[in-house]
């Protein structure tokens, strides 16, 4: 066939074309096509962090798998827990077919971690001390998450999409999971809405954080262009933040839960909500492992990693 | 010792029903095809109802490029090969009276069967 491009007769320059026409088109491209270094590096930075982040998300919500309040709750908990580890390998493992031309692997991803190379999100390096804290991370962090996670749902990276699309339909269990023992508390006695009302204090800076700072002013470097230029998602960080508030704040306040942030408003003539900006000085140190627990949290999976070492060594032999 | 044995790539796929079509899930690292299949059932098939497993390993896969992709796309002038390109027959059937023994009609006769046995 004449229009068949063999990509071996083509410049650079022509390829590069070609795949823009490709994204453009809506087509997916998939781990073996021909890509630009730059699409290629932004992916491995975007889904290595989005699969460690899963992996280290999963830590403060283990902590409360020996103490929830019930069976039930425990059994929720738990399921959730599996589905953040089990989310974090598909991601790895998109991460990892993207790594395999520069000879990287998952024990590079490891090392990156460990090493402060691979940052995780800031939201996972916070302390989660009361059962409210448990329920408030499945009801905003993953609300957040699911905002922006639904956002790439159509990312021109195939194998990205896929996995998003079957991480998101569990996100939304993980959601309801966090609604249904926010409710219960907020409906509790005295002690109970407190505990809810001190875990929305002491998330509500990290939830603004989530979606990153509004450009490279902030913090000095921003992907979000490059991530709409290539079409792995459509929205900036602020039209994300701006999806998250309209979506939760009502739901928050319905609770009789307040925020606290006495300048939270949404302006009706310019149909944005106003906010106080969080301490980006802070987010920069947290995400440097600087946080309340980055460096427990980090300690916690380098002990499993090296205590687990033996485990790959024999299963490696018993092939 | 290197682990590069402990991390080899699996495709996965999976039947939801004795009768459905095998279907692609996804792929995972295991050191082997005993492995893979456990971590597959772990790692896809927690909630969704599945009746069949298959992990295969990677390397055993002949994929196609994107300039094998590329040659798949279809000539639009494929009629003679489906119903569509005797859609004129109804109407000639209908000059003799007659109904037209269409896709739908042909594939309800083995439930039709039942219905009358029943």
């Amino acid at each position: 066939m004449s229009d068949v491009i063999f990509s071996n007769q083509l410049t650079e320059q022509e390829k590069y074309g070609h795949f823009l026409k490709r994204i453009e088109a809506g087509e997916k491209i998939e781990a073996d096509d021909w890509m630009p270094d730059e699409y290629r590096f932004t992916l491995i930075k975007l889904i290595s962090m989005h699969g460690i982040s899963e992996i280290m998300g999963a830590l403060p919500e283990k902590e409360w798998v020996p103490k929830a309040p019930s069976l039930k709750r425990k059994l929720g908990i738990m399921a959730k827990v599996q589905d953040e580890m089990g989310h974090g390998q598909l991601l790895l493992r998109v991460a990892e077919d993207l790594m395999k031309p520069l000879g990287k692997t998952r024990e590079d991803i490891m090392e990156d971690l460990f090493s402060g190379r691979l940052k995780f999100h800031n939201v996972f390096h916070m302390e989660a001390p009361t059962w409210g804290d448990a329920g408030l991370i499945g009801w905003l962090v993953d609300g957040a998450a699911i905002i922006s996670q639904t956002n790439m749902l159509n990312a021109s990276y195939g194998p990205y999409a896929r996995a998003l699309k079957r991480i998101c339909a569990e996100e939304v269990f993980h959601a309801q999971h966090g609604e249904a023992i926010i409710m219960a508390l907020a409906e509790g006695t005295n002690e109970q809405r407190t505990m809810v009302q001190e875990a929305v204090n002491r998330w509500w800076e990290a939830l603004l954080m989530f979606f990153g700072p509004a450009d490279a002013s902030t913090t000095g470097t921003s992907k979000q262009d490059i991530t709409i230029k290539y079409r792995i998602r459509t929205k900036t960080n602020e039209e994300l933040r701006q999806d998250f508030f309209s979506k939760y704040i009502p739901r928050v306040l319905s609770l009789g839960l307040t925020l606290p942030d006495e300048t939270m408003h949404f302006d009706k003539e310019k149909e944005v909500w106003v906010y106080k900006q969080p301490d980006w000085n802070r987010f920069k140190e947290i995400i440097k492992n600087n946080g309340p627990k980055s460096k427990d949290r980090l300690e916690l999976r380098k002990t499993a990693y090296i205590e687990n070492q033996w485990v790959r060594e024999a299963l490696n032999m018993a092939k | 010792m290197s682990s590069e044995g402990f991390y080899q790539e699996f495709e996965v796929f999976s039947k939801r029903s004795d009768t459905a079509p095998l279907q692609y899930q996804f792929s995972l690292l295991a050191p082997n095809s005993e492995l893979a299949l456990i971590m597959a059932q772990e790692n896809f098939m927690r909630r969704e109802p599945v009746s069949d497993i298959w992990v295969v390993k990677r390397s055993d896969i002949r994929k196609m490029n994107c300039e094998e992709k590329q040659s798949l796309q279809r000539l639009d002038n494929k009629d003679y090969r489906n119903t569509k390109g005797y859609g004129y027959l109804k109407k000639k059937w209908r000059h003799y009276e007659q109904g037209m023994l269409d896709e739908k009609e042909i594939l309800s006769w083995g439930e039709e069967k039942k219905r009358e046995n029943g």
